[in-house]
């Protein structure tokens, strides 16, 4: 049996890594064809600075591009991030059912790699054929860069094939190993997402170049004020991302369900989706402030640019997104709590939340000036509105989003204990206190957010720090007490998977589709408020392509862009789920073999 | 099933839909890049004032936080009353050059109540030139009703730190392929060939790059024709940064493409990685498959472990 066991272990090691080379085989060839097709492309175009693709606009062509593999790379960095989360509470809670479902995603990966990598190779084509003195340029001060980028690429291909293909051979007491793999793919996956961080973040902030834009210093170049705020941002973007896709997929797979053992089963991972889903999405505006402050150090122009200038009205289209993310995520936990047996209690708190999340919504998307005729203008006495003109200035919508955070932060908490009745001597006390945390933090988000009325906007923005900081602290207040506090907890009644109205269903579709677009919004802003310039105030763009478009334009190309996202993802789910599910190891078999024998 | 899909897309349809519409209802225009103007020392009066009006609403960006009528950002002071303003704000300082101090270090003097962040005027994002700041006070003081008694002189034409493309190589690659052993560049190098200082004068330099090339193109007049060697070898990207060098010493701009041959250093070290990757995998892969068909030894194994706990849970 042992020679059985260890010879399984040899053929389920070789072909593990027979799949892994195919995924570095895969990778060679696309680079080596990028390579070819753009030198090719480049040494037989005439020499220019901007050249055109088939009468497409070159900005409109690398702008979808760009941002589809954006997505997909959102996808590929967020599903392992979302895995191994997964994974670790399976080893940890010992349910089996946490680790199907790790894998579950994890299987997706091998395509959507593929597809995000195509589309990194045409981005590149792109560029080179579209942008070649732009290109030219940017080679030439992150030339260490490109070499290190593409070994990471082989080595993010090695530890998420392996990561796959060992996941049976690596159980038991080799799960540890397993779990290591899980985190060399996200620290490799996150040291690629920081290197192209550099890249892009440079051409809205650059750093480190003299004043004939040659490279001084090449850490300078990468670390400049933008990188850490954009790549902090980006990494909990992803995840959030990731979790929406998942629960999304679990919406769709739970509305086409025959039976209630299925319907258990999506329910649950619907569930699970959201909850990494929101959990990221907390702490994003947080890391978004970080990103702006940022840019305001860079270069005050550029922050007024962003927040005064002509991009303020897509910050109002950013509120509604938000606001509805918001709505839905609460709506979504509202509706789960029918299936928690217990949770009616909490009930009586939703038409409270529902209040504050509906005026943080209408605050959050007053805009400062309004559209109006002369004659309403002068009646207003300016194109600000006398009273509600004051909701559409940042303190109001600082203190609307922090309180919104607040907010659901608590919708999730009731969530949690919706079925638990804590049985420690000290509950009533440490519910108290509680209260108390939630309480003092809205007071000091208010109270900051009337004082800033007050202030000059420099001050403002300072404020911010203050108010996240209390929403922070009272969150992680709240949940240092909880633990403890539902630890040993009397349950009233096992959560009733499955027994979820199909709108619930919706909510989560409707989270996903709303994070896609708001990715592609926030995108076009970060990269919109370059104006005119390539490289911001260092290289400007020449291009008939260099205006600023219309709004209405820009978001219907987004709009595009998204529903091509989701077309895409369909078709990578759909190929995965034809696929089948993977051979179980040799190396697994034969350890359950041995162990029936040693049962016998 | 089928129905239950094309519900789902259709409500994706309508929320992105949704979202466009908002799109459309927010006020719809489009920023162009700013014009660029020449502004020179016979620029005077009124052509100055506009000049400088043009800037300020443009390249200059300073109605991003002023104002120049009664509508407008307050974040900085209001420009009307700048000139009016200038001659007191600053002790020991004339009005006109307290304007100019004003744009070109900012911070030498704060206006009580502003906070400090204007940034400097002659450097990026805005370069301007001197010329450029000097119009822009002659605008100012136009706002002002006031006297225009700014002027431009000739050393205020010249570009501020403006942005600008990389430093060609051009001069180095030309050393580098021994172009100076037959011609003569700005007073060095051989006479074999025509002189290039001045080439660009006479050739596109797009054709020069093609010429490095395929010297067949053409031959100067006076010189023996097919004693260049051809150099299609060169990658295209060095070529066209000698071209850009060259237009350069005729005072044009030409901007190199940056392409690089496919046989250039980038290509040689994308393939070693490539190389090294694929080597490897294959190295690994041929020592598992030894593993997977050698007799195997019967030494302990982590399957140990596992085989304990098996047996363990079993028992």
């Amino acid at each position: 049996m042992e020679e059985l066991l260890a010879r399984a272990i040899a053929t389920s090691a070789f072909q593990a890594l027979k799949g892994t080379y195919k995924g570095v085989v895969k990778i060679s060839v696309l680079l080596v064809l990028t390579y070819l097709i753009a030198q090719g492309l480049n040494s037989f175009l005439p020499a220019a600075d901007y050249r055109s693709a088939l009468g497409l606009p070159n900005r409109v062509a690398v702008w979808a591009v760009a941002e589809l593999h954006l997505m997909f790379a959102a996808f590929v960095l967020g599903v392992p991030i979302f895995a191994l989360i997964t994974e670790i509470i399976g080893v940890a809670t010992r349910e089996k059912r946490y680790d199907d479902l790790a894998r579950e995603f994890t299987k997706l990966l091998a395509m959507a790699y593929t597809l995000t990598a195509v589309l990194g190779c045409v981005l590149l084509v792109l560029f080179i054929v579209l942008y070649p003195k732009f290109t030219g340029i940017l080679s030439k001060i992150f030339k260490p860069t490109w070499i290190a980028y593409i070994v990471l690429i082989f080595g993010e291909v090695i530890v998420a094939y392996l990561y796959w293909y060992t996941w049976s051979l690596l159980q038991g007491v080799r799960k540890k190993w397993h779990l290591l793999l899980g985190l060399l793919v996200n620290l490799w996956g996150t040291a690629l997402l920081f290197v192209a961080d550099a890249w892009v973040t440079f051409m809205m902030s650059p750093a480190g170049i003299d004043d004939a834009n040659n490279l001084v210093s090449l850490w300078g170049v990468i670390h400049n004020h933008t990188w850490m705020p954009i790549n902090i941002h980006r990494l909990l973007a992803n995840v959030a991302f990731g979790g929406a896709i998942v629960a999304a997929y679990a919406a769709v797979r739970f509305l086409n369900a025959k039976t209630d053992e299925e319907r258990a089963r999506f329910d649950w991972m619907g569930y699970v989706g959201s909850f990494i889903a929101i959990a990221a999405f907390i702490p994003l505006p947080f890391a978004g402030y970080w990103l702006g402050r940022e840019i305001y150090q860079f270069s005050e122009q550029m922050g007024v640019s962003m927040m005064g200038g002509s991009f303020a009205w897509l910050w109002i289209l950013q509120a509604m997104l938000i606001g509805s993310l918001f709505l839905a995520s609460n709506f979504y936990l509202w509706l789960g709590m029918g299936r928690i047996p217990g949770a009616e209690r909490y009930t009586k708190f939703q038409i409270g939340m529902m209040i504050v999340l509906t005026i943080g919504f209408i605050v959050w998307a007053t805009p400062r000036s309004i559209i109006a005729t002369g004659t309403e203008m002068s009646a207003m006495g300016g194109s600000h509105h006398p009273f509600l003109g004051l909701f559409g200035v940042m303190a109001a919508k600082n203190t609307a989003v922090n309180l919104m955070i607040l907010t659901t932060f608590f919708s999730f908490m009731l969530y949690r204990r919706g079925n638990r009745i804590p049985i420690v001597p000290w509950a009533v006390a440490g519910k108290a206190l509680q209260a108390l945390a939630i309480a003092a933090a809205a007071a000091v988000v208010l109270g900051y957010g009337v004082y800033s009325y007050f202030v000059p906007s420099i001050t403002r923005i300072g404020f911010s720090v203050y108010q996240v900081s209390a929403v922070l602290t009272s969150m992680a207040l709240f949940v240092a007490i909880d633990i403890p506090l539902l630890k040993g907890a009397r349950e009233i009644g096992a959560i009733r998977w499955g027994h979820i109205p199909a709108r619930a269903q919706y909510a989560l579709f409707f989270l996903a589709v709303s994070f896609t677009w708001l990715m592609g919004l926030m995108g076009y802003i970060r990269s919109g408020i370059r104006q005119h310039w390539h490289v911001y105030g260092r290289v400007m763009d020449e291009s008939a392509n260099a205006y600023t478009m219309a709004h209405g334009q820009a978001t219907i190309i987004v709009s595009c862009i998204v529903v091509v996202f989701f077309l895409l993802v369909s078709v990578v789910f759909w190929l995965a789920a034809r696929g089948g599910e993977p051979a179980e190891s040799p190396a697994g078999e034969a350890s359950a073999a041995k162990a029936a024998g040693s049962a016998a | 099933m089928k129905v239950t899909i094309a519900k789902i897309f259709l409500f994706m349809l309508a929320v992105v839909s949704l979202y466009a519409y908002v799109g459309q209802l927010v006020p719809q225009f489009e920023e162009h890049p700013p014009k660029k103007k020449v502004i020179t020392p016979q620029t005077t009066g009124d052509d100055l004032v506009a000049a400088g009006q043009e800037i300020l609403r443009g390249k200059g960006g300073c109605l991003i936080c002023h104002k120049d009528q009664e509508r407008g950002n307050e974040r900085g002071p209001d420009l009307r009353r700048a000139a009016g303003k200038a001659a007191t704000r600053k002790p020991g300082i004339a009005a006109e050059a307290y304007l100019i101090e004003s744009m070109v270090e900012p911070y030498a003097f704060i206006v009580e109540g502003y906070p400090k962040m204007m940034p400097p005027a002659m450097k990026p994002p805005a370069s301007l030139s001197m010329a450029e700041v000097k119009a822009v006070v002659a605008y100012l003081q136009s706002l002002g009703g006031a006297e225009v008694t700014v002027s431009v002189q000739a050393g205020d034409v010249a570009a501020g730190k403006k942005a600008v493309g990389p430093v060609h190589r051009g001069r180095q690659l030309m050393d580098a392929n021994g172009c100076l052993g037959c011609h003569k560049l700005a007073g060095e190098g051989g006479a074999v060939g025509p002189e290039l200082t001045r080439v660009a004068e006479r050739r596109e330099p797009a054709k020069i790059a093609q010429k490095i090339a395929d010297p067949k193109l053409w031959t100067a007049e006076g010189f023996q024709a097919g004693l260049m060697p051809p150099r299609p070898d060169l990658p295209e990207g060095d070529r066209q940064e000698i071209a850009a060098y060259l237009a350069g010493l005729s005072g044009k701009a030409y901007s190199p493409t940056g392409a690089a041959s496919p046989w250039s250093h980038e290509g040689v070290r994308l393939g070693v990685v490539i190389a090294v990757f694929n080597t490897v995998m294959l190295l690994v892969l041929a020592w598992a498959r030894s593993r997977e068909k050698s007799p195997l030894s019967p030494g302990p194994s982590p399957i140990e472990g596992e085989g304990r706990n098996a047996a363990g849970d079993a028992t």
